[in-house]
């Protein structure tokens, strides 16, 4: 009858002669020093990381939080001043004179064709 | 600003709507005059109208959202509501182009010839491009979710690599069908089949621009930096979108392309 460590229940249990010269349960030889880490994928500790290297542009949205955060009562389709009042005026222009060119057009449109 | 106790958005007093409703006025009261007095003038002043709606007012929800902080938790919440409701009235849309290929084609009328595809009518094989244009939409439904894994794990580079190939595939997938329409042996004008097949397809393919659209804005908004891993709905609803694109797609190849062929 030969015997092994089991792994599992902490105790001897029955096994075959080639087992029992290969014992799972019991490590051969067991390492004294803990071996290096080796990580999956380089690790990003903020701390550590060096000048980051931007891909495609650096990243601007604290300066945009920044500018759209000022509380100045302006509403947000304008807050970012000149370019968008123009954007803005250029859309209530087209707006307002659309509107008007419509009815007259509907309206001429209507007339009945003499002739 | 007066101080606020709530999560919720109070949204600043806005132009959008207006304008956009005139937007509305003009491109149908434009398309009566094109119709009435063969001048296309008021149509297009009423699209450039809706155009600098749309770019101002999604602009607008990005500086609320990004820039601003307005997208709270809460406000997220009614967002996903808001884009769930969105979508399913985009699958009733469609369903009501399946129901009309389906009351034409399981019971075809004696003028069809009693038979569907109806006599006369030679349909496209469904194993050439049809089969193609499958798999491209299924493998960009693979790439945007390879894009989605890459925002929420920070993956910045991948994320923008996927993003790009997804946007590209779209346009292959237009490309595809532009040349499938370029080259089909009927018209929209051939009865029935045409009619339903050309309507159902064509509104997929203007669905598929558009959501080749709203993931290009994502692309863009991604190069600069606006979604986190954490909060980066922009780009989920753009991906909803895409799948629900995909998912009808589905249903064509195989109720109009396959089994109606």
């Amino acid at each position: 009858m030969y015997y092994k460590f089991s792994g599992i229940t902490q105790k001897l249990a029955g096994s075959s002669s080639s087992t029992a010269y290969a014992p799972q349960g019991l490590r051969p030889v067991v390492p004294a020093e803990s071996s290096t880490m080796i990580f999956a994928t380089p690790t990003k500790v903020v701390s550590e990381a060096g000048p980051v290297v931007e891909y495609l542009g650096a990243n601007k949205v604290p300066d945009f939080q920044r500018i759209f955060q000022t509380s100045d009562n302006i509403p947000v389709h304008l807050k970012r001043g000149v370019p968008d009042r123009l954007l803005y005026r250029t859309t209530m222009a087209l707006t307002v004179g659309g509107a008007l060119y419509c009815l007259v057009a509907l309206y001429i449109a209507a007339q009945p064709r003499n002739k | 600003m007066a101080h606020q106790a709530h999560a919720y958005h109070m949204v600043d007093p806005s132009p959008w709507p207006l304008t956009g409703a005139i937007a509305a006025l003009l491109m149908t009261s434009g398309l009566a005059i094109w119709f009435h007095s063969n001048s296309t003038v008021l149509m297009t002043i009423g699209l450039i109208l809706l155009l600098l709606t749309m770019i101002q007012w999604w602009r607008d929800i990005i500086r609320e959202g990004t820039f601003q902080g307005h997208h709270t938790p809460p406000v997220q919440k009614g967002l996903r509501y808001g884009m769930i409701l969105f979508i399913t009235s985009e699958v009733f849309f469609f369903l009501g182009f399946f129901w009309a290929f389906y009351h034409s084609s399981l019971a075809p009328t004696p003028e069809l010839g009693g038979c569907w595809p109806p006599s006369g009518v030679i349909t496209l094989d469904p194993f050439e491009v049809p089969l193609l244009n499958t798999a491209v939409l299924l493998a960009s439904g693979v790439t945007v979710t390879w894009a989605h894994h890459s925002i929420m794990e920070g993956e910045r580079k991948q994320a923008i690599h996927s993003l790009t190939l997804t946007i590209l595939l779209g346009f292959y997938f237009t490309f595809l069908q532009a040349m499938e329409y370029y080259e089909a042996p009927f018209t929209i004008a051939d009865g029935v089949y045409g009619s339903t097949f050309f309507v159902a397809t064509g509104f997929h393919g203007l669905h598929v621009i558009i959501g080749s659209t709203f993931l290009a804005v994502c692309l863009i908004r991604q190069i600069q930096y606006h979604f986190t891993s954490e909060h980066h709905f922009g780009f989920e609803a753009a991906a909803w979108y895409w799948h629900f694109v995909d998912v009808v797609w589905l249903f064509l190849y195989v109720s109009i392309y396959w089994w109606g062929s």
